[in-house]
């Protein structure tokens, strides 16, 4: 599986760098060089790709590729320690290749600047030995799951949501894989990302770590990987639990008798995911705009503004004389509401907004309509000193 | 009367407004069944989340534990091992993430 490190040698330079693993007998000489010969592909320069970059990097890994596409944001630096302030508006992978680089000269970086995406990614990964998943999404990580299936490439699972945190290797000859496990992503909505529910900004340093120590044992060859178990990791219990994953005879993919060939429409297989920011499914004459509501406003019209957001957001944000009613309270609050006022509902991004006008149309709200582009339209184009989220 | 320590992902406890583990109380045989009635009981806005509303079928995206084995396919009316009845350990319902 791994690359050859036979014809790989260790400069002085990298001798001085790596000494407090050469001198160790699971590492040496022997383990360094494998690592200097192993190529490692990163999906994701995020959260988890962070602590992953770094210490991979760090670690004399000869050859690490990263696929991502986005650009860094100031809500990315609470957690992703591989981006500084100063790299806001730069392309991740820029910013990543350059701060890798600092720590490690001697290590080459590849730039992937692309969507992973069924077209591209068994080209992506094949050159690779090892892929590790820090995704943020269901049709990344199925997609990851079934082409390291498809290739027999380990992949190094590990994903995180607010306190909590998985992390296993799928794909292994004989082991389970992502499917075995989970064999359909949850429907849209149902399972929130760490945009909509928020993420502890140390928990992906924990998992990726466990990811990348899970990469390097691959790599040396030693040790008891997370393979057929999947470690749980509860931040606020502080407790890290172990569970067993049988491989599925029965797995679409890695079974014994697969059914799914070859890369399939993963977007199609998660269902089509409404982002917050995305356009929601209200019928247009139960629409509104932010310009509508501010222009009624100023018109002194007495209508209701109703926020469905969470408390924490409402303390973040919000538009003044708007009522507060969380999304989950509203069916028993209902009754705070007049069912004969004209009422203007939004959230962050108009999804659950949108949730909410079905709602209270179905309890015979005659005159609710939902604010198009939540709050965050709002502060683009209303009120620009908001602060956003 | 046993008292089921169960723990829930993050977003169940979200939905039903718990923190950390929740304690049910099963009447009778305790299996996977009767514990997830009874969370089902106690927790109503979880039904549907946790098994299929009509066929009472384990969603795909989530699985169960107990002891560190996975429980997911195994017979719903089977008795749970007695560390779980005992309150010793906790049945665990692991759902589908995908932060990164
Ligand atoms: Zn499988």
């Amino acid at each position: 599986m791994m690359s050859n490190e036979s014809d790989t040698s260790l400069t002085p330079q990298e001798i001085a760098r790596y000494s407090r693993h050469l001198i160790m007998p699971e590492v040496a000489m022997d383990g360094q060089k494998r690592l200097k010969a192993a190529k490692v592909l990163l999906i994701g320069a995020g959260g988890l790709g962070s602590p992953l970059g770094l210490y991979l990097a760090a670690a004399g890994v000869g050859k690490i590729g990263i696929v991502d596409f986005d650009v860094v944001d100031y809500s990315n630096l609470q957690r992703q320690v591989m981006h500084t302030t100063n790299d806001v508006g730069r392309k991740k992978i820029d910013s990543a290749a350059e701060h890798l680089s600092a720590i490690n000269p001697e290590i080459e970086i590849v730039r992937h600047e692309t969507r992973i995406t069924s077209d591209n990614a068994l080209g992506l990964i094949e050159p690779y030995d090892i892929v590790i998943d820090g995704t943020d999404n269901f049709p990344t990580r199925y997609l990851t799951n079934d082409a390291c299936v498809l290739l027999g490439k380990p992949n190094i699972y590990g994903s995180i949501y607010r306190f909590e945190g998985q992390a296993s290797v799928f794909a292994t000859k004989g082991g389970p894989c992502y499917r075995c496990l989970f064999a359909e992503p949850p429907p849209p909505g149902a399972v929130p990302s760490c945009a909509e529910g928020g993420v502890l900004g140390i928990l992906p340093g924990v998992i990726g770590c466990i990811q990348a120590t899970e990469a390097i044992k691959l790599i040396l060859g030693k040790g008891r990987p997370l393979i057929a178990r999947l470690l749980l990791y509860d931040a606020m219990e502080m407790k890290f639990r172990e569970v067993k994953i049988k491989r599925n005879p029965e797995c679409p993919m890695c079974g014994d008798d697969p059914t799914i060939k070859a890369l399939i429409d993963y977007e199609q297989f998660c269902g089509v995911r409404g982002e917050e920011t995305g356009a929601a499914q209200v019928e247009s004459s139960f629409e509104t705009t932010v310009e509508d509501v501010k222009a009624r406003l100023n018109r002194g019209d007495d209508f209701d503004i109703l926020d469905v957001r969470n408390p924490e957001e409402w303390a973040i944000c919000h538009i003044d004389g708007a009522k507060l009613i969380p999304l989950g309270e509203l069916p028993m609050r209902m009754h705070e509401l007049d069912k004969s006022r004209d009422i203007a509902v939004h959230c962050k991004g108009g999804v659950r907004s949108a949730k909410a006008v079905g709602i209270l149309r179905e309890a015979g709200f005659a005159k609710v309509k939902n604010v198009q582009g939540g709050i965050l339209e709002w502060a683009r184009a209303i009120d620009p000193s908001m602060p956003t989220y | 009367m046993a008292a089921i320590r169960v723990s829930l992902p993050t977003h169940l406890k979200t939905l039903s407004h718990v923190d950390g583990e929740i304690v049910v109380e099963v009447d009778g045989a305790v299996t996977q069944r009767t514990v997830i009635d009874a969370v089902e009981s106690k927790y109503p806005m979880l039904c549907g989340t946790i098994r299929d509303h009509v066929t009472k079928k384990r969603r795909p995206f989530i699985r169960f534990y107990a002891c560190e084995e996975d429980l997911s396919n195994e017979d719903l009316d089977a008795p749970l091992p007695e560390a779980v009845v005992s309150g010793q350990e906790t049945y665990f319902v692991i759902g589908a993430m995908a932060g990164g």
